[in-house]
């Protein structure tokens, strides 16, 4: 995002709307005239300040950027649908369409990192150093996932290196692993923190049991490890066939 | 993708945070859904709730709900923000009973959550739990901040303009439920609760002091 700084009046509207804290008051070169501008390294290109539609001089101005900064706005923006996925947003339809696709089964975990989440924003180049320690684990990377996309290794968790200066509001690193290991992942993110400057939330997927418990409790719970009692829940009502759909 | 997860509450204000959600399967069951989407959320918006929308359309804050309808479409995924989870469990036994055949997901409590899925006579499929922020915690705002950011997942509501609001309503520009509402629009799938937003902010409002931005 850009401000336009002969359109702006430094009124300041925009800057609480800026999820990074990006914009700034700064003065004019010859000293005449105090404007808003936005710190473009900081800036995700998420565009809440210009939707938000606060500014009554519509100085603000998101410019078409090529690669590898457009990356930034295809994973901050939620309005932005990644060719691939065809999903809004960051990630895949994960476990919402779980009764559907059988994406995670019985006896597995789906587990995610949401990089940058909640509200910090991440560097590509911290998010390799988390694939890198889950590449020596060997888990599965989710194909579908925009973000795997941009590995140019999937053993190594090695990321395009052209993408490793760029920031985003956040980037999901999605996984497929059996259940027992779902300890030793999570015990690797736990050691992840030291070498971060961000912060990422941590998801997870289980398949509900036939005596309808959830085997992912069961395992946090043995093991000590916190797991929050807000989540969410597909109940189930997924069917091939959509009343007035058309049938595959 | 996991955008009502991660709602940051204690067990008292997250009884009133209760999001339902549905979408179809890209190369599966999408093709031609969107009678069924707009039918379950008109289904879901005959009860109270505190927010509606379609991440292609908006929130009901910044778009006429009607609009929201009939702007849906096959690729869409519809919310509902409710504030009882007895509601809760009578939407989903509405659900049940109309068989769209579209998949539908409940962000909440999770044992709360389970407990409507059996009054509503469903068995649940497959369950998502926060597992908390890990990194570099020392990035993070205070907790009573992210209780409310954390209720837009894609993170559009900015810690700043919550500390703007909370400024705003001291100084009696907006009233809570006015400043919550405000919230809300930045959120563009309507999965933001202003009316849990409103109770946390007249809170804050009440105990904290703020700074201009």
């Amino acid at each position: 995002m850009q401000i336009d700084a002969s359109k702006c009046v430094g009124c300041g509207q925009c800057r609480p709307y800026c999820t990074m804290g990006s914009i700034k008051f700064i003065r004019s070169a010859k000293g005449n005239k105090v404007h808003c501008s936005v710190n473009e390294d900081e800036c995700v290109d998420c565009g809440i300040c210009q939707r938000a539609g606060i500014c009554s001089t519509e100085a603000l101005f998101q410019p078409l950027h090529g690669w590898p900064r457009s990356i930034r706005g295809t994973f901050s923006n939620p309005l932005a649908e990644h060719k691939e996925t065809r999903v809004p947003g960051r990630g895949t339809e994960e476990m919402k369409t779980n009764d559907i696709t059988g994406r995670y089964q019985h006896g597995y975990a789906g587990m995610a990192a949401e990089m940058g989440r909640p509200g910090t924003g991440a560097r590509m180049r911290d998010i390799e150093k988390v694939f890198k320690a889950l590449a020596k684990l060997g888990v599965e990377f989710e194909v579908n996932n925009p973000l795997t996309g941009l590995l140019i290794n999937k053993q190594t968790g090695e990321m395009n290196p052209e993408v490793l200066d760029e920031k985003v509001l956040s980037a999901i690193i999605e996984m497929l692993i059996p259940l027992d290991r779902v300890v030793a992942v999570l015990e690797i993110l736990e050691n992840m923190a030291e070498e971060l400057d961000t912060v990422f939330s941590v998801d997870l997927v289980s398949r509900v049991s036939e005596d309808s418990s959830v085997p992912t409790a069961k395992i946090m719970e043995k093991s000590g490890k916190w797991f929050s009692y807000n989540g969410k829940t597909n109940v189930g009502l997924g069917r091939l066939h959509v009343k007035g759909g058309i049938s595959r | 993708m996991t955008h009502t997860l991660h709602r940051k509450g204690t067990t008292e204000n997250l009884q009133q945070d209760y999001v339902i959600f549905s979408m179809t399967a890209k190369g599966f069951n999408e093709a031609g859904s969107r009678g069924a989407l707009e039918k379950l959320l008109r289904i879901l918006n005959k009860y109270d709730v505190a927010n509606t929308g379609d991440m292609k359309t908006g929130n009901k804050f910044i778009v006429d709900k009607e609009i929201i309808f009939q702007n849906i479409q096959d690729t869409s995924i519809v919310h509902a923000v409710f504030t009882d989870r007895n509601q809760v469990a009578q939407a989903l036994k509405e659900l049940k009973e109309a068989d769209l055949g579209v998949s539908v997901i409940v962000s909440g409590i999770v044992e709360h959550v389970d407990e409507a899925c059996r009054e509503a006579g469903l068995n649940r499929h497959t369950v998502e739990y926060s597992v908390g922020i890990r990194g570099n915690l020392t990035k993070l705002p205070e907790d009573e901040i992210l209780e409310v950011t954390t209720m837009c997942g894609h993170g559009m509501v900015s810690q700043h303009l919550v500390r703007q609001m909370i400024l705003d309503i001291k100084r009696g520009r907006w009233s809570g439920q006015e400043a919550a509402e405000l919230l809300a629009t930045p959120c563009v799938c309507g999965v933001f609760n202003p009316v849990r937003a409103q109770l946390l902010l007249e809170e804050l409002a009440e105990i904290w002091c703020c700074d201009e931005v």
